[in-house]
């Protein structure tokens, strides 16, 4: 599971550094707000990460690896599609680590798999995507 | 021509031989097939489509936002259907999606809502490889009711 909850990690970190480099590009006062709130919860979830990392003494959290976007982002449009993108890249981390968890543990990385989702899904609907949705979600390729 | 006593005798060798062919299977019944625990999954999915159809066809304006949404519902279908050993589409829904002609937006966001918690419920249920498909059959519920609003 530490390996799992390692991608997870990585994948947090990568929408955080996402998320501000978005937030540059977005002037709309309720797509700034999304933004901002999505970034406060992949930032409680990095934190939360970064605990269990700890407590499993598997290793030391790795430290951030200098994270390079996916494309250049220059505007809004660029800005929405990053959104999706580190969304989906969250999805699928925490989608890995429904076979390895159980319980509790299982539901809340579905939980937070169907947050990113969701929020994949507003971001399409903010930026003219079609389709809204994937059949599934988290599911790499 | 056979007697009565010979003719009761036959009758009780024909029971007996009945009765010793029940006793076989009594001591080893066939036991129902028990219902597999995705079979909720896969009759929503059936049930869900079969709900964006009808909007569909009372309004066809909305037909380019639902029909991807019922196309999920049909992958699902399929893929738990082959999961299971079912045939997609033979069993009869037995959850009932909202229907009654009073298919809406609304009762299909309604419906997808109710039919994430039961897939949320199988993932948590689920052995560990069957966990990411309830899973992201869970997650893509979740995003038809928010592609819904």
């Amino acid at each position: 599971m530490t390996e799992q909850l390692a991608a997870a990690l990585a994948a947090e970190e990568a929408a955080l550094y996402a998320y501000g480099v978005i937030g540059v590009h977005l002037t709309a006062a309720d797509e700034v707000s999304r933004a901002r709130a999505a970034d406060l919860e992949h930032r409680a979830r990095r934190d939360d990460l970064v605990d269990r990392i700890d407590r499993l003494r598997a290793s030391a959290a790795p430290a951030p690896a200098a994270y390079q976007l996916p494309f250049e982002v220059t505007d809004r449009d660029t800005a929405l599609k990053l959104a999706v993108h580190v969304e989906d890249g969250v999805a699928q981390a925490w989608r890995a680590l429904l076979p390895v968890t159980e319980g509790d543990e299982r539901v809340d990385a579905l939980s937070h798999l169907t947050d990113s989702a969701v929020r994949a899904t507003r971001w399409r609907r903010i930026a003219d995507v079609t389709p809204l949705t994937m059949a599934y979600p988290g599911r790499p390729g | 021509m056979l007697t009565n006593s010979r003719r009761t005798f036959i009758g009780a060798l024909v029971g007996s031989a009945t009765l010793a062919g029940c006793g076989v299977f009594d001591s080893e019944p066939e036991p129902p097939p028990a219902p597999d625990a995705f079979q909720p999954l896969l009759d929503e999915a059936l049930a869900l489509a079969a709900s964006y159809d009808r909007v569909i066809v009372a309004q066809p304006a909305l037909a380019a936002r639902l029909t991807p949404l019922a196309e999920d519902h049909r992958a699902h279908a399929a893929d738990l259907a082959r999961l299971i050993g079912a045939a997609a589409g033979s069993a009869a829904p037995s959850v009932s999606a909202p229907s009654g002609g009073a298919d809406t937006t609304a009762t299909l966001r309604k419906a997808e809502q109710a039919a994430q918690k039961t897939a949320v419920a199988a993932c948590k249920a689920a052995p560990a490889d069957r966990a990411m498909l309830a899973g992201s059959i869970a997650a893509c519920r979740a995003t038809h009711a928010e592609a819904l609003r």
